[in-house]
């Protein structure tokens, strides 16, 4: 009993030392976040005081009002729910066939397409920017949404496809193999056991790919003229001007656009890194 | 007698056959709409740079009175005498390496510390993380931006050091951008990381530690050498994500970076865009892939590989 006294009490003190890192790691990454929302919710004239205040004197909503009475910021969230609704479902179809095939078939040329995945991820996205724009207006689909959408799945599929074949290979083939003993043909096996045991792989990728659509900013910039078919980021723009950036009504705009997205990230953090380590470290 | 056999005989006669028997199109069809669309969307435009990289193309072409006309490497010899451009490359280069080396051991050292601390601190910090992680880098940059900002900028306050202007030294305005990139990239390293650090058996650990292996060593010997696919996607990842580095700087800068600012990405956009020259900068895009391949074959061999065992 005594000789361990001293030993728990030194594993005490350690794990309050971590305990206290740990801490100061969360209010480090947590505060940029939380200023943002402070600042948001700071009256006009407090925001620019020499002294910042680290909570809001008097809150208010005025910002949060001006942004919320702008039929633009309106339309942009409407472009920016259809845009990344349409590349989720897409990019979440698309890369499950692939992932499907690279984790449980063997053929030619799949080293090739793994690898060509990988590489495509490579290429600047500055350097695309205006060769898209010209391949999109050759198909008749630039300043359109379409063309937006068809843009991020491009974006959205290596890391999607990297993701979801983690999780499939994670399945055990002995319960496709069982299902299939069992009269299921391959289409049924997979639909049954394969695709419910990779729901939660599905969720983590469409998070993965609802945050890029979401938050793009460089190719909506430069493929969307028209203001009708802005996006979220882009119009939040507006705020910062060369006269200067208004900051109150800047980070309540950013507030409310961040906000879907942390929700749904709290919502699946459990299974996001999943798809990445499965099978990397066993392996 | 026969009993440890016949499942497996039975199984393989349900299951092989179709893959083995005659070339299964399966595969090829599933893969089929990604190749379309990586195909459409990256390859057939990017095929559509390195063709540039080889013509002149400037105002005249771009409103059609003459057609552009091939120049061999031109654009490559302009490029790579341009003082300046070895300047950006040797600047983006570095840059580079700092992002993504502080991303990789910031992150490294968050996932193990995740791993030390009590549950109700690794909630906190997963929390934290995550409320990082769904923040646009538009928006990140902005606050950032705004935490630096020149009169009330509330880093500039903590520091005691305001007014203070973070941008009339590109120096510093780069590590701003430094900070935003790795703030921003630090919780998936962390994150994955530590998921991967939880797929490490314990009882390698323990026997490991029953070795007589102190902490260091179990971490030097054990832990790190099974990470090491993961480190080195990991790493990759950030290095391609770093190298192309434009939103965070052009935003921090507000649409208007000075020379001491310029990256790769920054330089072929300003030539494209401001100087009309899409050869050149087309030229710029080329030699940027080029490089990042060159960086990369080692670790695209360990990632082919990890996709390749199913």
């Amino acid at each position: 009993m005594t000789p361990t006294a001293p030993r728990s009490a030194a594993r005490r003190a350690r794990t309050a030392a971590l305990s206290l890192l740990g801490l100061a790691v969360a209010a480090v990454w947590a505060f940029p976040v939380y200023w943002m929302a402070a600042t948001a919710f700071t009256p006009g004239a407090g925001i620019r005081a020499a002294t910042p205040r680290l909570w809001p004197h008097r809150p208010t909503v005025a910002h949060f009002s001006k942004v919320a009475a702008d039929p633009l910021f309106w339309r942009a969230v409407g472009n920016s729910a259809v845009v990344t609704g349409a590349t989720v479902v897409l990019a979440m179809a698309v890369a499950l066939g692939s992932a499907l095939a690279v984790a449980r078939f063997r053929f030619r040329g799949k080293g090739l397409y793994v690898a060509a995945v990988m590489l495509v991820q490579m290429v600047p996205h500055v350097a695309l920017v205006i060769p898209i724009f010209l391949t999109l207006s050759d198909v008749g689909l630039s300043d359109s949404i379409t063309g937006l959408v068809v843009t991020y799945l491009a974006f959205v599929l290596p890391f999607a496809v990297w993701t979801l074949r983690g999780f499939v290979a994670a399945v055990p083939r002995e319960l496709e193999e069982a299902a299939m003993v069992d009269g299921c043909g391959r289409a049924a096996a997979f639909r049954r056991v394969v695709l419910p045991l990779t729901l939660p792989g599905l969720i983590a990728t469409s998070v993965y790919a609802m945050v890029l659509a979401w938050n793009e900013y460089l190719f909506a910039y430069f493929l969307l003229g028209t203001p009708d078919k802005h996006t979220v980021p882009l119009w939040l723009t507006h705020f910062v001007t060369t006269e200067g950036t208004d900051y109150g009504a800047l980070m309540a705009g950013s507030t409310i656009v961040a906000l879907p997205v942390v929700v749904f990230f709290l919502l699946v953090q459990r299974h996001l890194a999943g798809g990445l380590t499965a099978g990397a470290v066993k392996g | 007698m026969t009993t440890p056999e016949a499942p497996a005989r039975a199984r393989s006669r349900v299951l092989e056959p179709p893959s083995r028997r005659r070339t299964d199109r399966t595969p090829y069809l599933l893969v089929a709409p990604s190749v379309l669309v990586l195909l459409g969307v990256l390859a057939y435009p990017l095929g559509k740079v390195v063709v540039l990289s080889f013509q002149h193309w400037g105002v005249g072409q771009i409103f059609g009175a003459r057609g552009p006309a091939f120049v061999g490497t031109d654009n490559y010899t302009a490029l790579l005498s341009d003082p300046q451009f070895r300047t950006v490359l040797l600047r983006t280069v570095m840059l580079t390496a700092a992002m993504a080396g502080l991303s990789m051991a910031v992150g490294t050292a968050v996932a193990l510390l995740m791993r030390q601390v009590p549950g109700w601190c690794r909630v906190a910090i997963t929390c934290a993380l995550v409320l990082a992680w769904s923040v646009p880098t538009f928006v990140s940059t902005e606050i950032f931006a705004w935490m630096t900002e020149y009169n009330s900028g509330v880093v500039n306050w903590a520091l005691g050091m305001q007014p203070h202007n973070w941008y009339a030294d590109a120096t510093q305005g780069l590590a701003v951008a430094t900070a935003v990139v790795v703030w921003g990239a630090v919780p998936l390293i962390a994150v994955t990381l530590y998921a991967g650090l939880a797929q490490i058996p314990a009882e390698l650990l323990e026997a490991a530690r029953m070795d007589g292996a102190g902490a260091w060593r179990l971490l030097r010997s054990v832990v790190l050498p099974l990470l090491r696919p993961l480190l080195a996607l990991l790493t990759t990842l950030s290095v391609i994500w770093d190298f192309q580095v434009f939103n965070q700087i052009w935003i921090l800068r507000q649409g208007a970076p000075g020379e001491d600012y310029y990256t790769l990405g920054i330089y072929s956009y300003v030539k494209a865009y401001a100087g009309h020259d899409y050869g050149l900068a087309s030229a710029a895009a080329v030699l940027t892939v080029l490089l990042l391949l060159g960086v990369m074959v080692v670790h695209l061999r360990q990632i082919a590989k990890i996709g390749d065992t199913p």
